[in-house]
């Protein structure tokens, strides 16, 4: 379990990041955080692993107050994958970058082995396993990144735009990756402006604008808060706008579509029941 | 980054100074035959005389401040440089010669940021294309030193970047310090050289290089005051090489502590 309690943070007392965020996410929770760049998405990300520690307020993980704990304890707890994947690549080949990190953290040989293997897997890199990490293209490098955070099975991910530079099929295929990880118990955090991808895949959505976390709670009431989608500087999810197209002829469906199969099931409650 | 804090003495401040406003040529001038004259002498009181003299260039620039925060960032690289000296050299009294040494370091590096400090980059691109040096690579330059606050920036990204793998940049053994700094060097020379690509080809998009003459908005002039500064300099540097190589400086000037 994560918490922020009142947290606080300014670079170097010139731009403030956070004012005040104070937010609880529990084990198991899959999480969207979305906002307008600037709104302070990326610094709060750092603060739940130690990255950045907070000039006022506490982060506190599993109840632990986190300010004694090294960036290093708290990444064996909490995986933070970053927006570029070139600030983290460096070595000679996917699989030994991958191992790198389990290396660190001291995982034996046969673990890494095993934990690197699965992992490729997962995230479609088995054929580029010994392939030099500057040779892939972006979307591939990408999950390279991703993969050696992954591969420590961290109780928590915490994923800055994930999505971004993936075709449809890699994105659905992370979609799954995530959900089979968060079905064994793991936490999923990201922070992403791909509204679809958020629909689909998170159940809650964290709105943040100007340091602030201005809506908290279920995917479809914070996606149809007209405010929140203005001040993340976002357009409605296309079933939003599917189905508040359909309202404008039939005034007595909800407003709060925001999925695929809500609109589904309105249109086929419209047209008179399913048929079977 | 306190380790390169003393780098600072070399990045251009804006300032509204005598020094800044003169040509950065005769500038260029300037900080040479400062830097000359610093390497001229090995003891300590000529080196001192030096160093006083050179000094109340960076006054005049307005400076001292980052001036003085540099040296402070320097005074662990400088401990350091006295005590190696002290005991490897092999002169007599090797702790009077490694203060020497560390006063014509210091003087050196006065000198030569007298140039930094007071030239902004375009203005240095500017004056070596008028010194006939091709466009292109003057602008390189210019465009080297806009780059550095940009790596700084990254370098620090890379960090966090790492230490969210694990990766304990401030713990452990000397050598494993060392070793930790590969993870850091690598992505920002590879960071580094995916930018310039793409900063040539953007440029080279924008149609950079189309035409073969190039004008530009401003012309540096050289006034009399650049003229006044290059004679000084000039007449400095002869004097100071004429001393140096005919005339025996007298005893006191020679001295030096007993051990």
């Amino acid at each position: 379990m994560i918490m922020l309690d009142d947290v606080h943070f300014s670079y170097e007392g010139i731009y403030t990041a956070l004012r005040g965020v104070s937010l609880q996410i529990d084990d198991g929770e899959r999480v969207a955080i979305m906002g307008a760049n600037g709104a302070g998405k990326t610094t709060l990300m750092k603060h739940l692993n130690g990255l950045l520690r907070p000039q006022k307020g506490k982060v506190f993980l599993d109840g632990r107050d986190t300010s004694r704990l090294s960036v290093a304890q708290m990444a064996r707890v909490v995986g933070l994958v970053f927006q570029s994947p070139d600030y983290q690549l460096f070595l000679d080949s996917v699989h030994t970058e991958i191992a790198f990190g389990l290396r660190n953290l001291g995982f034996t040989d046969e673990e890494v082995e095993e934990r690197c293997s699965k992992t490729m897997e997962g995230l479609g890199l088995s054929g580029l396993s010994e392939r030099s990490p500057f040779d892939l293209s972006g979307g591939e490098r990408k999950r390279v990144a991703l993969a050696s955070v992954l591969a420590v099975e961290p109780r928590v991910l915490a994923l800055d735009e994930p999505t971004i530079g993936q075709d449809a099929g890699q994105k659905e295929r992370l979609a799954e990756l995530l959900m089979d990880l968060n079905k064994a118990g793991r936490t999923v955090i990201v922070v992403t402006h791909d509204i679809e991808f958020i629909v689909e895949n998170f159940p809650r959505t964290i709105a943040m604008a100007d340091g602030k976390i201005i809506a908290d709670g279920p995917t479809s009431s914070v996606l149809s808060n007209e405010r929140a989608i203005d001040l993340c500087s976002l357009t409605y999810p296309q079933m939003t706008q599917a189905a508040r197209a359909l309202k404008r002829a039939f005034p007595d469906i909800s407003e709060r579509l925001t999925s695929l199969s809500e609109v589904e099931d309105t249109i086929v409650s419209i047209l008179g029941g399913r048929r079977k | 980054m306190s380790l390169l804090g003393f780098l600072e003495v070399f990045q251009y401040t804006r300032r509204d100074s005598p020094i800044h406003s003169l040509d950065p040529r005769s500038k260029l001038f300037l900080s040479i035959v400062c830097a000359v004259i610093s390497v001229l002498f090995t003891d300590i009181l000529p080196l001192l005389i030096v160093f006083f003299c050179v000094l109340p260039l960076i006054a005049l620039a307005r400076s001292m401040k980052r001036w003085a925060r540099s040296m402070k960032g320097l005074s662990i690289l400088l401990v350091f440089v006295i005590v190696f000296n002290t005991l490897l050299s092999p002169v007599t009294n090797p702790f009077s010669r490694s203060i020497a040494l560390t006063i014509r370091l210091i003087a050196l590096m006065t000198s030569i940021s007298v140039f930094f400090l007071t030239v902004h980059p375009d203005q240095l691109s500017q004056a070596l294309i008028q010194m006939h040096v091709k466009f292109e690579f003057a602008f390189a330059m210019s465009m080297a030193m806009r780059y550095v606050p940009t790596l700084a920036q990254e370098a620090y990204a890379i960090m966090d970047s790492q230490k969210a793998r694990g990766v304990e940049l401030d713990r452990g053994n000397p050598v494993r310090r060392i070793r930790n700094i590969v993870p850091i060097i690598v992505p920002l020379i590879i960071v580094s050289m995916r930018r310039a690509l793409s900063i040539a080809e953007s440029m080279e998009s924008r149609g950079f290089g189309a035409s073969k003459k190039r004008t530009y908005m401003d012309r540096l002039r050289f006034r009399k005051r650049d003229w006044g500064v290059v004679l000084a300099s000039v007449l400095a540097l002869v004097l100071l090489t004429y001393v140096r190589l005919y005339v025996p400086l007298p005893e006191w000037m020679l001295w030096s502590l007993p051990f």
